[in-house]
């Protein structure tokens, strides 16, 4: 439980936060007319139209067309997809734009741009419009879900923020929606579902839910209208309530652990940076506490009976109590935006050595990715297979070919360069898949949890959520849970325009800045699956899983049905433990459930196959900087561990 | 500003005005005007030319002025680094696409090269044209591929020299890693349109398969006269006649013997009319600069019995890539005469002594002033002052003066009226050394913020050598194992000379450079 230290101060800047500002005053910096006239001020003509906060000239727009045309048609690594997946153009469209773009109004220039970048159905690809302020969250004070089937979902309210901003005491968690301005609510999911990204229909149907509620302002454009009037109902057949409630604009900010711009980490991305900063949102807004204590610097836990952790904005771990499986793990990754892989691997290890070995379930609904490092190492700890990473590819286009061979993006891209050229005699699109998190950083840790291991996703589990899946999937760890069809389909690693611009610097593509903090981010290497499904694309495909349809006692109390769902499948599988520990000279290497023990120096055979049966080992240590155990159980690898000295 | 210095000319001139001959000495001054050329030699206390009234007027009595030294291959941006070969081999490597495969290679070079070039890019380059500087070198080759232009700063960036705007960037092409049958056909139209093109070839063992490289520059049309080989020791000489109008070829030899065990058949060149010139090249085989090569090439010559002279090989850093500049800019340099570059190194000498035989066995320590462009850069206290040098400081070279002390007129890179100290240069690589991981994450977030904010751009300088065997992304995972070793000294000194003997694969004719120092 989290306890502020700052009491009511504290709480007051929390309400502060979460308050924010009006969305029409942050748009058109003070109220509109209405507002005022409401509020009985004076000096603004009764309807007098609201200016918008910044018009583009016909040069700016050029400007801004013909970096996403040499960026789409040159770096876009999902265009060939795409093109085959929506029967559409995006550059032609472009093109098309670009010919008449001095005939359009500025809302009409946005809206078309903005629909042509949406089309490609690709969360990592978006545009951002003029003075779109960095980290604005559009919000509404509360968090719906769905449960039940796709075909005949149910809306419900599942959290609410802080009383002050609902008006309607009866409007609290467990209420069934019925309308959206009028729209009956199923069909506004439909409509927004409409302009969302996602390659599936549940994937936007996942994402439009959210938007209903939270859009980040620099991912997309901001709502249409200031309000909202909501119906709804506090039982099924109870009585319809309708309230209104105004979009409110908060700036959440990033956790200290988060990737820092330009770091190293910043060029190994693959997340979805608007999910990421309306996760953000949804902790400001309904975990405040444990938002507020980001910056006290110690370790917090969300709530009772969650163990304390330095990486509370990333994870989260407990132990769960199933009816059958009795004591399990429980580790909630709510993302990957790290900035320090090893420190995130080593705060898991951490948090694994406090739960129990029984079984583990690891939860990435809504995770909306991040670092790939830390996606791809993680899964090392679970298994003692040696872990396949992902692989990435390139368009092969003159504009790829000439960012590698630049000499300032030669010591990064120099692996993908033969193929690249290559690709002119062979027609290959894209160039040689390589993956981004080198294999042996995948097993310089090794495995960490004895127990068996099952992974639930959402189609909000995005890009490096979506690799960690893939990898969990073809790696061979453990079962994968899919809530709804499967994980959010983000198969790719992304850039920012800064990045594009910089590593385009001295190439005849080299790309001018664009006006009015305009921005954009693009998919630049495409993901490849590896293992069983080796090849095959993540991007709008995602990883299915086995399908589970959320219940209402799930969304309000804590994810019963689906932990208990997920615990089914950690029941039945033999038990194999192993624990190594170095004391001075000699090693102990304590096993349950195993017959037969393997040691490894630096990468040798050390003794004969040793047989054992449970309990303690203790054996010499090994005069070698790598040590490894592997531990069988009739004739099948179970446990593997390592010991570096 | 202008300049007069007096002393014993060593003109390397074949304008007859001048000098009777390439070799002829004499008492005299060089007259370098305020564009930086020299507006006239003249003998004995002869009247100089017009508008020097004022012009103040280094006097060196018996000392060697000579043309500025002309280095046409470096590695600028391994300056830093200590002479590397791969642990516990045995046999020279067949051909430069080997050694990069050795799995020290990466750690031992590209990383440590890495983290300086990235880290302080400024730095990295003040400290390899210091270096350059004090070894008489006014012009260089082998500049990092940059994102702004590097001349007119301190020595002559060979490919990046406009001559103050007078001649068009990318006059000087260059390329050190092997360039595809397309890239070369490309070059060769660029020579056809008088560029100038540097470019590494059939580096290797004689009869080793890269020989082919330089019949590739024949097939794509390369073997012109604008065309500047560096290597070439894997070529049969009897290839040499298909390059009927002869260019260059830049000899290296210490890299050569280091790697390779065999050198470049230089007499074979010769005899097809090649120009020959000598280049330094890089920190990890190469020496400190070109006066040092210029050693090497003496044992060389001699352990050989080629007969060349001292005066053939002076030439080889002066007068001889001094014609090849002069293609390229139309302006001479390496040579002291009218209308050419007012590049002047001043060597100590005694009287009456041969002076291409004190140039040859001239060390760091001999060379008294080095001006570029009428500006004098570095130098003795006196020799500075009498020059009107501006915006100095002293420089040590770690005892290797003999007492004497040197000035170094050196100014930020991005305030030419801000005076800059070797020591200030040197303190920040030894920053990046003392922690290569922050430095380089620093670095990358100022360029970000740079990029972001839509700010002029900060100097950003990339590696020219292979990358090796590297991890995807080419770097280690944890930038905390980077490992950049000291800084090298500027000048060659005994830490050098003791980390030759028994290693690389020169057979111990290496050893002998030490001699020229003592």
């Amino acid at each position: 439980m989290i306890h502020l230290t700052g009491g009511r101060d504290a709480g007051a800047t929390l309400l502060r936060a979460q308050t924010g500002q009006l969305l029409s005053e942050f748009l058109f910096g003070t109220p509109p007319p209405a507002a005022r006239a409401r509020r009985g001020e004076s000096g603004g003509e009764a309807g007098a139209r609201i200016n918008l906060a910044y018009v583009l000239d016909g040069g700016e727009r050029l400007r801004i067309i013909d970096a996403l045309i040499t960026v789409i048609s040159g770096a876009y690594c999902h265009l060939p997809q795409k093109r085959a997946a929506y029967a559409f153009d995006p550059v032609q469209a472009l093109h098309l734009l670009r010919s008449r773009v001095a005939e359009l109004s500025e809302g009409e220039f946005h809206l078309a741009l903005t629909s042509i970048v949406l089309g490609l159905r690709d969360a990592h690809t978006r545009y951002s419009g003029p003075r779109a302020r960095q980290g604005g969250v559009a919000t509404l004070p509360f968090l719906v879900e769905q449960y039940g089937s796709h075909d005949e979902p149910v809306f419900v309210v599942s959290k609410v923020s802080a009383p002050q901003l609902i008006r309607d005491p009866k409007f609290t968690a467990g209420v069934v929606l019925e309308s959206w301005n009028s729209i009956p609510f199923a069909r506004a999911v439909d409509l927004y579902a409409d302009r969302e990204t996602g390659g599936r229909p549940d994937a936007r149907r996942a994402r439009a839910l959210e938007s209903l509620t939270f859009r980040a302002l620099e991912g997309g454009p901001p709502p249409d209208e200031m309000l909202v009037d909501i119906g709804y109902r506090i039982l099924p057949a109870g009585t319809r309530r309708e309230i209104r409630i105004p979009w409110r604009v908060v700036h959440p900010a990033s956790a200290n652990t988060s990737q820092r711009p330009g770091s190293r980490a910043s060029r190994y991305l693959a997340a979805d940076q608007a999910a990421e900063v309306v996760r953000r949102a949804k902790k400001m807004m309904f975990s405040g506490a444990v938002w507020q204590a980001e910056r006290s610097g110690v370790a917090v836990a969300r709530d009772k009976g969650w163990i304390k952790t330095w990486f509370q904005d990333a994870l989260a771990a407990r132990v769960i109590t199933d009816k059958k499986q009795g004591d399990l793990g429980y580790l909630r990754i709510w993302s990957f935006d790290v900035d320090d892989d090893d420190a995130f691997i080593a705060e898991v290890i951490r948090l694994l050595d406090l739960l129990p070995e029984t079984g583990l379930i690891i939860d990435l609904r809504g995770n909306p990715g991040g670092l790939i490092w830390a996606a791809e190492r993680l899964l090392q700890l679970f298994t003692p297979n040696t872990i396949t990473p992902v692989r990435f590819s390139v368009l092969a286009t003159p504009l790829t070919r000439a960012l590698a061979r630049s000499p300032f993006n030669r010591i990064e891209f120099e692996a993908w360069l033969p193929s690249l050229e290559a690709a002119i005699a062979t027609g290959e699109a894209y160039s040689q898949p390589l993956p981004l998190t080198d294999p042996a950083w995948c097993t310089d840790i090794g495995q960490r949890y004895s127990g068996p291991v099952v992974c639930v996703v959402d189609p909000n589990t995005y890009s490096a959520g979506d690799l960690f899946a893939a990898g969990f999937v073809d790696n061979e760890i453990g079962t994968l849970v899919c809530v709804g069809e499967g994980s959010g389909a983000g198969g790719a690693n992304v850039w920012t325009h800064y990045d594009l611009r910089e590593a385009l610097v001295g190439t005849p593509f080299e790309l001018e800045g664009l006006p009015a903090d305009v921005g954009y981010t693009v998919a630049i290497r495409r993901a490849l699956r590896s293992g069983a499904a080796d090849g095959m694309p993540i991007e709008d495909l995602g990883i299915p899983g086995i399908p589970y349809e959320m219940t209402l006692d799930d969304l309000l109390h804590e994810n019963r049905d689906l932990i208990g769902f997920c615990a089914g499948f950690l029941a039945g599988i033999p038990r194999t433990a192993m624990k190594v520990e170095v004391n001075g000279n000699t090693v102990a290497v304590t096993t349950s459930g195993l017959d037969e023990l393997e040691i490894y120096a630096d990468g040798r055979p050390f003794e004969a196959v040793r047989k054992i049966s449970d309990g303690i080992q203790q054996l010499p240590l090994p005069d070698s900087e790598v040590i490894e155990f592997a531990g069988r159980r009739n004739g099948e690898i179970c446990q593997r561990r390592k010991v570096l000295t | 500003m202008s300049l007069v210095i007096a002393g014993r000319i060593v003109p390397l001139s074949r304008a007859p005005k001048v000098a009777a001959s390439e070799s002829a000495t004499f008492q005299g001054k060089v007259w370098i005007g305020n564009d930086g050329r020299i507006a006239a030699v003249t003998k004995g206390s002869a009247q100089g030319p017009k508008g020097f009234e004022t012009a103040p007027v280094a006097d060196v009595d018996n000392d060697l002025v000579i043309p500025g030294f002309i280095d046409l291959h470096s590695h600028l941006a391994y300056a830093a680094l200590p002479l590397w070969v791969e642990p516990n081999r045995t046999v020279p490597f067949p051909h430069h696409d080997i050694w990069p495969t050795r799995p020290t290679y990466p750690e031992s070079v590209t990383w440590p090269a890495y983290a300086l070039i990235e880290a302080t890019p400024v730095e990295l380059l003040a400290y390899a044209e210091i270096r350059a500087l004090i070894g008489g070198t006014t012009s260089i080759q082998g500049s990092p591929p940059s994102n702004r232009p590097l001349d007119g700063w301190l020595v002559r960036n060979i490919e990046d020299e406009t001559l103050g705007g007078e001649v068009g960037r990318n006059q000087v092409l260059a390329s050190t890693l092997t360039l595809k049958s397309e890239q070369l056909g490309e070059r060769a139209t660029r020579m056809r349109q008088g560029a100038t093109f540097i470019y590494h070839c059939a580096e290797g063992r004689p009869g080793s398969i890269v020989q082919r490289e330089y019949l590739a520059t024949r097939t794509a049309g390369c073997l012109q006269r604008h065309l500047v080989a560096i290597h070439t020791n894997s070529v049969d000489p009897a290839a040499y006649d298909t390059w009927s109008e002869p260019g260059a070829i830049v000899w290296s030899p210490f890299s050569n013997l280091w790697l390779y065990g065999t050198t470049t058949d230089v007499p074979a060149a010769l005899a097809r009319n090649i120009n020959l010139c000598v280049g330094s090249d890089w920190g990890p085989s190469g020496t400190r600069n070109v006066l040092g090569e210029l050693k090497v090439a003496s044992l060389v010559n001699e352990a050989n019995g080629w007969g060349i002279t001292d005066f053939d090989l002076v030439k080889m850093i002066t007068a001889n890539p001094g014609d090849v500049l002069a293609q390229a800019w139309q302006r001479q340099a390496g040579r002291l005469q009218p209308g050419a570059l007012g590049d002047v190194v001043v060597i100590a000498a005694r009287p009456r002594t041969d002076p291409f035989k004190m140039i040859l066995r001239a060390t760091e320590a001999g060379v008294r002033l080095v001006v570029v462009n009428g500006r004098p850069l570095y130098g003795t206290e006196a020799l500075m002052r009498q020059a009107g040098a501006t915006y100095t400081s002293e420089i040590s070279l770690n005892g290797r003066l003999q007492g004497q002390s040197r000035r170094l007129a050196l100014t930020r890179f991005d305030a030419d009226v801000q005076s800059w100290s070797f020591a200030e240069v040197l303190k920040r690589l030894e920053e990046v050394r003392a922690d290569p991981k922050a430095a380089i994450e620093r670095s990358r977030r100022l360029a970000f913020a740079s990029i972001r904010s839509g700010g002029a751009p900060r100097l950003r300088l990339a590696l020219d050598m292979p990358t090796g065997k590297v991890p995807v992304g080419g770097l280690p995972k944890d930038l905390a194992t980077i490992v950049v070793p000291p800084i090298q000294p500027l000048a060659h000194d005994s830490e050098f000379f003791a980390s030759i003997s028994g290693r690389g694969f020169h057979g111990g004719l290496l050893d002998g450079l030490a001699d020229f120092y003592k």
